[in-house]
């Protein structure tokens, strides 16, 4: 089990284009934008909006392209036939990335408290890294579910976009939505990213509410997503597209 | 007498209403070599992936002589499963955690020189080249020492001197006492290695024995010869 945690750490880690989107990208962002703006009190909401990019990225991206990688190489299928069970290399994995994603998370905070002056309590710190358990728990839930139903990684992007679009745009991760139309909001809060950012922020204390709230609908989507992505779940993958054009095509030669 | 390692028997299978599959009988011998061969679409991959317990038959049924065979059989898939990052070694070593196995270095390295790889022990897996992959996958099948190897084309698209290589393992395993099943195109390949052929086109063993047995029975020069008389497509011709 400890061999199979630690590849599982290093192949993740190893994944150049993944660090990048999760690493490098939010923390050049929250650099350029904490500087760019220089206002005190958005710098801690600016943190958590990044925090939150960088989980959804290492989440969704990162799991569905990983998922895919391996169910098209046929890694899946070599699994059933040893004795160690599919569902427990899963789980590993899961765990492995989710180790990973905090680690990755609590780099983008120390940027933020050493960029940005954002104040971290001990106690906060604990319910941050807790709420980040449960927020990439969730994006990972949402990335296999993702890569259950693309067929290949084009389709990973365009149904990826779908989840994204309206998670970054509808929710107050980067920008307060009060003038924005009530739809906005309203489409944003049909997704798990507003949830988590909302929760980030009390945690940390920059809002007053509680954060049971977000961490309950959290709790509820990754039980949810968890159970569609298990339901959907196929060992290989399947050129069903493929499948019928060809019929189509070998339909109109004849 | 030999004893058998794996005994299936009468095994159909159906997608939809066309059955790729009609009541294949297939038998493995220990230390023996045996070489399934027919046409693309003949049924050779759904045969073995019943027999491995990939698919469930629709008729028939498939023994092994230990209960759970996954811990002495080792199978290389036509796809070259790797994790992207780890090196020969790491993936040599995370196959072998899957059997619960721990691989030392000195072991690894033992049996990535039996597959001819000590040079590339720490290169990442996915830079070896085509043949040198293929030899990898190889090399997983076989690290927990399994009894019985199945190789679906281990030598399809490589260049002759790869291919060379894997004909001189598949010898070496047969000398160690290991039983290979392996699939393939390559006719020349399967007069040279295999003790026993196994012909099957449209979903039937169209022909079983020796390959000197059957060219001798059907008054044949080789085994090419009596494949394009024996298939479908040979028939056409």
């Amino acid at each position: 089990m400890t061999t199979i945690f630690k590849t599982m750490l290093v192949t993740s880690l190893r994944d150049k284009i993944t660090m990048f989107y999760s690493v490098i990208f939010p923390i050049v962002l929250l650099i350029g934008l904490g500087y760019y703006f220089d206002n005190a009190a958005y710098s801690p909401r600016l943190v958590t909006g990044v925090i939150a990019l960088s989980s959804l990225f290492w989440g969704v991206s990162g799991i569905a392209f990983q998922v895919h990688w391996q169910r098209s190489r046929g890694v899946y299928k070599l699994l059933k036939l040893t004795p160690y069970p599919t569902i427990s290399f899963i789980f590993l994995m899961t765990a492995a990335r989710t180790l990973l994603g905090i680690l990755i998370n609590l780099l983008v905070l120390a940027a933020g408290v050493l960029l940005f002056d954002v104040m971290v309590s001990f106690g906060a710190l604990l319910g941050t890294i807790g709420l980040m358990f449960i927020g990439i728990l969730c994006f990972t839930c949402l990335g296999f579910l993702i890569s259950n139903f693309a067929n290949n990684e084009g389709q990973i992007n365009m149904i990826s976009n779908l989840f994204f679009m309206p998670m970054i745009f509808g929710t107050d991760t980067f920008y307060s939505l009060k003038n924005a139309p009530e739809w906005v909001s309203t489409m944003g809060n049909l997704f798990p990213l507003g949830y988590y950012v909302h929760g980030l922020r009390s945690v940390l204390g920059i809002t007053s509410e509680s954060p049971a709230g977000s961490i309950l609908v959290l709790v509820i989507y990754t039980a949810v997503l968890l159970m569609l992505a298990a339901l959907t779940f196929k060992w290989e993958t399947n050129g069903q597209l493929r499948v019928k054009t060809y019929k189509k095509k070998q339909r109109a030669v004849v | 007498m030999t004893a058998i390692l794996m005994n299936a028997q009468g095994l159909m299978k159906q997608y939809g209403s066309r059955t790729v599959v009609k009541g294949v009988s297939l038998r493995v011998y220990e230390n023996e070599i045996l070489a399934i061969i027919g046409p693309n679409g003949a049924g050779k991959s759904t045969t073995l992936e019943m027999v491995l317990g990939l698919k469930k038959p629709d008729a028939g049924e498939v023994s092994y002589w230990e209960k759970d065979f996954r811990k002495a059989v080792g199978v290389q898939l036509q796809a070259t499963p790797f994790f992207p990052g780890l090196t020969a070694f790491e993936n040599l070593q995370l196959f072998a955690a899957f059997y619960k196995k721990k691989l030392s270095k000195q072991a690894g390295m033992e049996l990535l020189t039996l597959c001819g790889l000590h040079d590339v022990m720490k290169t990442e897996a996915s830079r070896l080249s085509g043949g040198q992959q293929k030899r990898l996958a190889i090399a997983v099948a076989l690290v927990h020492d399994p009894k019985v190897v199945f190789l679906d084309e281990p030598t399809a698209a490589l260049d002759p001197k790869s291919r060379r290589e894997i004909h001189q393992l598949i010898m070496e395993l047969h000398q160690r006492g290991t039983s290979v099943v392996f699939t393939s195109h390559d006719m020349d390949e399967v007069t040279k290695l295999s003790h026993r052929v196994m012909m099957i086109d449209q979903g039937t063993v169209i022909a079983e024995g020796s390959a000197i047995e059957l060219c001798e029975s059907h008054n044949v020069q080789n085994l090419e010869e009596l494949y394009l008389q024996l298939t479908i497509g040979g028939n056409e011709q």
